[in-house]
């Protein structure tokens, strides 16, 4: 029960973290359209993103798509009759999204697009960490590890995607693929794990381990998938580090999987400066005024702004956790939301 | 024809799935690269027994006459139960008891009431209220599947203790425990519904309802009994899946329900009740991680994946229909 009692009450600090003054919110409202409350990623999303509009005095209505582009686009209908001062949308399609933002645009409605970028229509504001330069960090961190092991750039790499209709695994794919062109002696094979689904992703295993004894690595594009391909490596008398792993998106399950030594490498997206850089430019983006492009310090991180087709667009870098930096607050998952409050842009 | 032929003809056409199996495993082990090996076949044993405990539930709703869609989030449930309780990463609570092993029978026990619950609650509104089988069930599809974000917050539990992972670690003779339970359930539940007073029941309410109240049986408990043996059934799936992945995610045992279905109607089911067994099952659900594997095996690319899938699966439908016609012709 001990345990029991520290998680009730770490998750009381944590609320008590992430929520703000209600003398905060009297700026108007701010619709959040989510994508989906199935992955840990988009749940801390919304505790970020409400919390961070709060402190910059906006209440935020969330709306759950359930990974449906058919509900999100009748939630952006309904938004838009309601005249909030602005919504915020992580795509669940990145670009069957468009008619809708440009209807919501038409009627005055300033719309940020978070963490899923859309570059087929103008939006008044962009806060991602891209979904293909995730993917080349990957790359990059794959490339170091086959040749620490190989002394070469070189071996076989599984990878296991989400589910193969969803562009945000599709966009990881392509940048990974894009980097590890260069090395022509890595095997890469690729296969779906549907719907996201993780026992999926430990049969995928399962399978190749048998096909191909010889994997020197998986890279799975999402940490809730990592748990499931550990629990093959686990059943088939796997040793952590026999085979290496590599996951992306920073949820709170790879940093264990980090501790354990199961995974070598996560590649976080910063949810949290993702988040933070919504609630900063929010007046700005409300009011309709100009946002300058350069360099901005969000959350200690250096982001760059550049005004693009679409629109004002602000990247923040996603990092490589290991295990020499797991333990540090900054990554979205050890949950542990920023302490300082977050100061609007002037 | 002689009874010998008629009888050979029959017996065929009674086990055609299981020799559509045997005709599919060694087309893939001539076609497939390293399809034919031990290690894959134990592999498609364990991979299908999530859904294969899962669809022995489903089948024996069928059978009775109605339907239940609720049992993959019945699963995710239990699964998640499970995790939150047993787990000790992330928002698993790690309970222990003393001995260790008691966390196996308790951990199953809990999974099972949480999975009997739901099929208690389906069968009061289809058998008491009188609503319909399909709309309640798809109700509970999706209030279960919303509990189960409710309940974990849509974060994930993960790391089950020893004591209960030892199930998805071990094998005996080679063959993994998780495929041991599966198979005993099959023969269990087989012998259940050929052997015993409420299999027969089962049979016949699902045949006609009102012959089998006129008879005398207490059709509308058979019924409800049915709703209670698939949410158990489905919370012992549960159970697996989270043994399998070692813990519990919000969106675990998505799209089971469609292997479920394709397995009952594959193993020979009607959907109109009344008519299947469940050995039958056990071979659908087998040919259809046949396939799975098989497409893992291959590499295909990944847009192609579903569309394969469901293709062989409208094959695997379209020859039970042959069969049924066959059976019309010839016998």
């Amino acid at each position: 029960m001990t345990r029991l009692a520290r998680t009730l009450i770490g998750a009381a600090f944590a609320s008590a973290a992430l929520v703000s003054p209600i003398w905060a919110q009297d700026k108007g409202t701010i619709y959040y359209m989510v994508p989906t409350l199935l992955d840990e990623f988009q749940t801390e999303s919304v505790n970020a993103i409400e919390s961070f509009l709060a402190q910059v005095g906006y209440e935020t209505v969330t709306l759950n798509a359930d990974n449906k582009t058919d509900i999100q686009q009748s939630q952006m209908n309904d938004t838009v009759l309601l005249n909030p001062e602005a919504i915020v949308i992580a795509p669940v399609d990145f670009n069957a999204l468009a008619p809708s933002i440009e209807e919501a645009r038409e009627a005055g409605i300033p719309v940020m697009i978070f963490d899923r970028q859309i570059t087929s229509t103008e939006v008044d504001f962009t806060s991602v960490a891209g979904t293909v330069e995730i993917g080349h960090v990957a790359a990059g961190e794959i490339q170091r590890l086959l040749e620490e092991k190989n002394g070469s750039v070189s071996g076989k790499v599984l990878q296991v995607l989400g589910d193969p209709g969803d562009p945000y695994t599709l966009d990881i794919q392509k940048g990974f693929e894009e980097r590890m062109a260069d090395h022509p002696e890595v095997e890469i094979i690729s296969l779906p794990a549907l719907q996201w689904e993780a026992s999926n992703a430990g049969s995928i295993v399962s399978d190749q381990l048998l096909a191909n004894p010889d994997i020197d690595l998986i890279f799975v594009h999402a940490a809730h998938l990592a748990v499931a391909a550990v629990a093959s490596l686990e059943s088939a008398g796997k040793e952590p580090g026999d085979v290496m792993l590599v996951s992306s998106n920073g949820a709170p399950v790879g940093l264990d999987l980090i501790r354990q030594g199961w995974q070598q490498v996560e590649v976080e997206q910063p949810l949290y400066a993702q988040a933070a850089a919504i609630a900063m430019f929010a007046d700005k983006v409300v009011n309709g005024e100009e946002i300058e492009p350069g360099s901005y310090d969000v959350l200690g991180l250096e982001a760059e702004l550049t005004i693009e087709e679409w629109g004002p667009n602000l990247k923040i870098p996603g990092a490589a956790i290991t295990s020499e930096n797991v333990d540090e607050p900054r990554f979205w998952g050890n949950l542990t939301p920023p302490s300082d409050p977050i100061e609007p842009v002037e | 024809m002689t009874a010998a032929r008629r009888a050979t003809i029959e017996f065929l056409l009674d086990n055609l799935v299981w020799l559509m199996l045997i005709v599919v495993l060694i087309v893939f082990s001539l076609t497939v690269p390293h399809f034919f090996q031990f290690g894959i076949f134990t592999n498609i044993l364990e991979q299908s027994t999530f859904v294969g405990v899962m669809a022995i539930g489903l089948a024996i709703v069928i059978i009775s006459g109605n339907l239940d869609l609720s049992v993959e989030s019945t699963a995710a449930l239990s699964a998640m139960v499970t995790g939150l309780l047993f787990a000790t990463q992330g928002i698993g609570l790690g309970l222990t008891l003393d001995p260790a092993w008691l966390l196996l029978p308790v951990s199953l026990g809990i999974a099972m009431l949480v999975g009997a619950l739901i099929g208690f609650i389906n069968g009061f509104f289809v058998v008491r209220v009188g609503m319909a089988a399909f709309i309640v069930t798809l109700a509970s599809f999706i209030w279960v599947r919303g509990l189960v974000v409710a309940i974990s917050g849509g974060r994930s539990a993960q790391r089950l203790p020893d004591a209960i992972r030892v199930v998805g670690t071990e094998d005996i003779l080679g063959i993994p425990l998780l495929a041991w339970i599966s198979i005993a359930c099959f023969v269990i539940f087989s012998i259940l519904m050929a052997k015993t007073p409420f299999g027969r029941y089962i049979t016949l309410v699902g045949g006609n309802a009102e012959a089998t109240y006129r008879a005398g049986i207490n059709s509308n408990r058979i019924l409800w009994s049915s709703f209670v043996v698939a949410g158990l059934l489905a919370g012992v799936a549960g159970w697996l899946l989270a043994i399998r992945t070692s813990g519990a995610t919000a969106n675990l045992g998505t799209g089971m329900l469609f292997n479920a279905f394709a397995a009952v109607v594959i193993g020979g089911i009607s959907l109109k009740g009344g008519i299947g067994k469940l050995p039958g099952v056990y071979a659908g659900v087998l040919l259809l991680y046949s396939i799975h594997t098989a497409i893992n095996l291959m590499g295909l690319p990944a847009h192609y994946t579903q569309v394969i899938l469901g293709g062989l699966v409208l094959a695997a439908v379209l020859l039970d229909t042959l069969k049924l016609r066959l059976r019309e012709k010839l016998l």
